[in-house]
């Protein structure tokens, strides 16, 4: 999934932005809440004829090694297959690449040089506040059709709607794994896992927030606190986070003492937490990627009995998406890459743990049959279950605007009180 | 008393020298033994599995391409920055300049002002005026290049006798004699050290690589800086680093050995 980190430099490169964009009196794109700006509606043919000799830049977070070789090695020799040139431009953060967006929209440049971006979550939200996404076009690509209409991880993007601004690519679930040579009798729930820890003190911690994962833990345990997702209002709001947020961080708080190092200190982020767990200190993980949970247990780096943890409320789920930003040079080609990138050929060949091992957005009712039976025949993994199974009753994700109180709340009352 | 103070000063340099250079060389260990790590789980002091595997994933990801492009960035930087240096920095040791300190403040203006916070201004600049984002990036890279330049070769042109040149003159050298036989070759050693400064401004950049060009230009910083952000990928970005180190070494040493020739 493409990372969101809010780092201060981010911040001040944001606020450059707005306090250049003031001196210099620029209009604003989509001040005064304008209409987004859509994609003309024409026939496909038309679409791909235009792509025809474009190059396509692709600017997505590039830490993960295997999603670069997917993109590489599968994806843009199918696009050029369809005379389109995909180029990777390997961000950081995704933040640069929409900075990059909002910069070019100030200075009023329409042959933007961010074609296509692979975002979810805060950075979608950032980019549709300042219309700078290209909206109402995946409807156009034929391989929307393979698509639940009505699927709720793709029609909301952490609360923002999705209102074809961005077309889906694959999908995340949140998980917890255990080692089981450690641990006889596993949890099965979010207030179960919580009691194990504090019956087994110094064999379980989580990632300080607002490491991504450790976040993302602190709005799972949420979840468990206020009784079910449906409990918490997916849009942010201040009574909720009044009345829930002390609940959240009181049950932390309470934990910390029975945590590793006696909650006194945290692993910085989820590597720290892999090196804790790979060393044998703690008895736990998580991730949002259990592809490369796969991955690193099969490479050796994690041990051989890592199994994930069995959820019976379920876990948070996420899809991630391409955006095409309004002034991408070559908005044609990147149509034509982001329906390539849906097409179940592709999304069966991203799957697979061996290339990258990302779950399908693709309807598996809806895919031909030969592909239905490709994702039947993946290699099935001793450690994650099947998507199906990983996804029973998939929380949905909170609206962007919880992220930043909870990790603030967090750091005052939780790792304060610790 | 005074004959002993060389003899005394030789002997304590040999253990500060080697402290030198431990203090360079210990973050380097870890980066060492990572890029030949397969393997490195916490809490063994040694990898668990040698083996090339982050040099071939570095490969894979295009290093070697990244590492042409920062070389050519590098080398354009430091052919901009070098000459327009040496100009700047003549002048102002050798000739009367109007406003001198307001001159000078200018032309180090670029290191007190970090990079981030003015490149966002300089991108939407250089946006509106219409400039392609490489061509761009070179002309921001330069500019934060000029400040070494223009005062390496300020302080080498200050020790600098332009009786040499006048003499030649009279000998009946004509302008552009002088130029390539007298002056560049005394300049030369200051040159090197200049153009090297340069070059690792061009070399070691991200934030304006990426963001003022846009992306144009995928270069080893931003290999460097994508690749580290992730978990599990330290063997590739210790391979990736240490390909990222050995230019400059190189070019250090080359000029060094440089200096001392013309210091001879």
């Amino acid at each position: 999934m493409p990372r969101r980190r809010p780092l201060p430099l981010t911040a001040a490169l944001l606020g450059s932005v707005l306090v250049v964009s003031s001196c210099a009196g620029a209009p604003e794109p989509g001040a005064g809440g304008g209409a987004a700006p859509t994609a003309p509606d024409r026939p496909w043919d038309e679409v791909l004829a235009e792509a025809d000799g474009q190059t396509v830049d692709l600017w997505m977070y590039g830490g993960d090694q295997q999603g670069n070789a997917y993109v590489d090695d599968v994806l843009a020799p199918a696009a050029a297959e369809r005379g389109v040139t995909l180029r990777r431009v390997p961000v950081t953060d995704t933040a640069d690449a929409v900075n990059r967006v909002l910069s070019e929209l100030q200075a009023g440049t329409d042959d933007g040089s961010v074609d296509l971006v692979w975002v979810n979550g805060e950075n979608f939200a950032t980019g549709r506040q300042a219309d700078a996404w290209l909206c109402d076009w995946t409807g156009q690509l034929p391989s929307m059709e393979f698509v639940d209409p009505e699927d709720p991880l793709l029609t909301s993007d952490f609360g923002t709607p999705v209102d074809g601004c961005e077309a889906p690519w694959h999908k995340a679930q949140f998980v917890l794994a255990y080692d089981s040579a450690d641990v006889a009798d596993p949890p099965t729930s979010i207030e179960g896992l919580l009691e194990w820890a504090e019956a087994n003190p110094g064999r379980f911690t989580y990632p300080a927030p607002p490491d991504f994962t450790g976040s993302a833990f602190l709005r799972q345990v949420l979840y468990a606190v206020a009784g079910g997702p449906e409990e918490v209002p997916a849009e942010f709001d201040r009574a909720a986070l009044d009345e829930l947020g002390p609940r959240l961080f009181d049950r932390l708080a309470g934990l910390a003492p029975s945590l590793w190092r006696g909650g006194d200190t945290y692993p910085r982020d989820l590597a720290a937490l892999e090196e804790l767990y790979a060393g044998d200190q703690v008895d736990l993980t998580m991730t949002y990627g259990p592809a490369t949970l796969a991955q690193q247990v099969a490479s050796g780096a994690l041990p051989a009995s890592t199994r994930v943890l069995p959820l019976e409320e379920g876990t948070l789920g996420n899809a991630s998406f391409l955006a095409v930003p309004v002034n991408a040079g070559d908005q044609p080609g990147a149509l034509v890459v982001a329906d390539l990138a849906l097409s179940p050929e592709q999304q069966l060949a991203k799957a697979d743990p061996a290339t990258w091992g990302q779950y399908p957005v693709v309807d598996l009712d809806r895919v031909p049959e030969d592909v239905r039976a490709g994702f039947a025949a993946l290699p099935a993994s001793p450690v994650v279950p099947p998507f199906e199974e990983l996804s029973g009753g998939a929380d949905p994700e909170l609206g962007a605007g919880w992220v930043t109180p909870l990790e603030d709340g967090w750091r005052s009352d939780v790792l304060g009180a610790g | 008393m005074t004959r002993a103070a060389p003899l005394r000063r030789r002997a304590g340099v040999a253990p500060r020298v080697a402290l030198a250079l431990v203090w360079l060389a210990l973050p380097l260990v870890p980066l060492v033994l990572w890029a030949a790590a397969d393997r490195w789980s916490f809490p063994a002091l040694l990898p668990t599995a040698w083996g090339l595997t982050g040099w071939r994933q570095a490969a894979d990801q295009g290093a070697a391409a990244a590492l042409g492009r920062s070389v050519l960035l590098g080398l354009v930087v430091a052919a901009l920055a070098t000459p327009a240096g040496a100009m700047a920095g003549r002048a102002l040791a050798l000739h009367r300049v109007p406003a001198r300190r307001l001159v000078e403040g200018l032309l180090l203006a670029p290191v007190a002002v970090p990079p981030f916070a003015v490149v966002m201004g300089l991108t939407t600049l250089t946006l509106r005026a219409g400039i392609p984002g490489t061509v761009a990036l070179v002309c921001v890279l330069t500019v934060s290049a000029l400040p070494y330049t223009v005062f390496v070769m300020r302080s080498a042109y200050t020790g600098y006798d332009v009786g040499v040149e006048e003499e030649a003159r009279t000998l009946g050298a004509g302008p552009r004699a002088v130029l390539l036989r007298v002056h560049l070759p005394l300049a030369a050693p200051a040159l090197a050290t200049a153009a090297f400064l340069a070059f690792l401004v061009g070399w070691s950049d991200y934030v304006v690589t990426l963001v003022v060009g846009g992306g144009q230009l995928v270069t080893l910083p931003m290999l460097v800086g994508a690749l580290s952000s992730a978990t599990g990928n330290d063997a590739v970005v210790a391979a990736v680093s240490l390909t990222a180190v050995l230019p400059p070494l190189l070019l250090l040493v080359a000029t060094a050995l440089l200096a001392r020739r013309g210091a001879r």
